[in-house]
């Protein structure tokens, strides 16, 4: 019973932040009602180009459910990992699709499990780096800029990733 | 053999810990001599993390068993492959604890936890449910910075954040930092944009800036990386990205201009 009334109340809570923009949303109609509508239009196109992302996220996560285990997950990502971390982190970055906001379940997930503060900021910080957007980047700014903004943002992942972790360094660190 | 034990105490004179995350301390006992070594346990605000951060412990340490009043079966299984016996179910005094496993080390509610775990067939559904459950948690957050964003591109224009550049390179970094902090989309969109700031006379370094921080910064989605990772999470993590690029872009303008 006590739980029941929990879930309920957290559940009411988890919604007031949405209420309050669908209380922005009717505000700003009686204003403008023209751009409240688009406005209403581009949040549904945004929501359409994000299922192909949440789908995969999911499946994603149901598998490193399935698989991984929190003394896995503190081996591969956890606060000792070393340069294979950094690396395996990176990666997954770089190779992540989608909206960064489809991804933050799986965070939740991996964080939840072991996976130190560097491993995920340099996962989050490693995103700006897309090998299938290449092309376009060569024909709007040209190699010399396209090869300085990747490397420029490689290092910039590392070194968010560095200071993020020391920042956070006595809550992570107080146990070892 | 290393036992890893979380008490209520920093001696062996303690009660074990009921739970691995909530013990103020654990203990780091080596059996050969009967010596201990003390560490504090995990911070109250660590919330589910706090337990994970104790298996950690005792997974870095190679320790050979982990003694506490209770750990959830897939943990047991997970520890178990690691070749950390885990013995559940023991309260008292760690002295007498520790005493009564080195007379008899195995522990058979253990084996029997880990058994009907292992044997159980719906594991595929039960980590699908999980999944679906942790992204249904932050579906009414994400629900909201969705129709934030749309406002945001409904009402400000492009023509409005392009006439804020002024061709100077230290405002151009700062602006185009903070119009990529708040925008949010596809990295192809800031192409887009930094193009058209390039042609607008708008500094590299600027654009860089904007390319950057639109996927590194978001402001608006910011409660839902909080209630991912943590308020402090997101905010460290934002204002650093933040600050990494402004540093960037103005090593990267000097080097332009000949100075590096």
């Amino acid at each position: 019973m006590i739980e029941l009334a929990l879930h309920i109340k957290r559940t009411i809570r988890s919604w007031i932040f949405p209420l309050v923009v669908g209380v922005v949303y009717a505000a700003l109609y009686t204003y403008n009602s023209q751009s409240t509508v688009r406005a209403f239009d581009v949040s549904c196109s945004i929501l359409k180009q994000m299922i192909l992302p949440v789908c995969f996220v999911i499946c994603m996560m149901t598998a490193l459910n399935r698989v991984l285990s929190p003394a896995i997950v503190t081996r591969f990502l956890g606060q000792k990992t070393g340069i294979k971390g950094v690396l395996l982190s990176a990666l997954a970055g770089i190779l992540s699709m989608g909206p960064l906001y489809a991804w933050y379940p799986l965070f939740k997930s991996l964080k939840e499990q072991g996976a130190s503060t560097f491993i995920i900021a340099n996962f989050i910080s490693c995103r700006s780096v897309k090998p299938v957007l290449f092309p376009v980047l060569f024909a709007y700014f040209g190699w010399d800029f396209t090869f300085l903004f990747v490397g420029i943002c490689l290092v910039g992942a590392l070194m968010t990733a560095y200071i993020v972790t020391f920042l956070s360094f006595y809550k992570v660190s107080r146990i070892v | 053999m290393k036992i890893v034990i979380p008490s209520n105490s920093p001696d062996m004179e303690g009660t074990v810990a009921s739970k691995l995350g909530t013990a103020p301390y654990v203990l780091i006992i080596e059996t050969d001599d009967m010596s201990f070594e003390v560490k504090d346990g995990p911070p109250q605000s660590s919330g589910t993390g706090a337990g994970v951060a104790v298996i950690s412990l005792a997974v870095s340490l190679k320790a050979d068993a982990l003694i506490v009043g209770y750990v959830a079966p897939h943990i047991v299984n997970a520890m178990k492959k690691q070749s950390i016996d885990i013995v559940i179910g023991v309260s008292g005094p760690v002295s007498e604890v520790l005493s009564a496993y080195l007379d008899e080390p195995v522990d058979d509610s253990t084996e029997e936890n880990t058994e009907q775990d292992e044997t159980g067939s719906g594991q595929w559904k039960e980590a699908f449910k999980k999944g679906v459950g942790q992204f249904y948690n932050m579906l009414p957050r994400l629900l909201g910075v969705i129709l934030l964003l749309g406002l945001f591109k409904s009402f400000v224009s492009q023509q409005v954040l392009l006439s804020l550049f002024s061709g100077s390179y230290l405002k151009d970094i700062l602006i185009g930092a903070g119009l990529g902090s708040i925008l949010v989309g596809n990295p192809i969109n800031s192409y887009v944009i930094a193009e058209s700031l390039l042609n607008s006379g708008v500094t590299q370094a600027g654009a860089m800036a904007l390319m950057m921080t639109w996927v590194n910064v978001g402001i608006i989605q910011l409660p839902v990386e909080a209630q991912a990772l943590g308020w402090r999470f997101a905010l460290v993590r934002n204002i650093t990205a933040f600050g990494v690029t402004i540093f960037l872009s103005i090593v990267f303008a000097v080097w332009q201009r000949g100075y590096i």
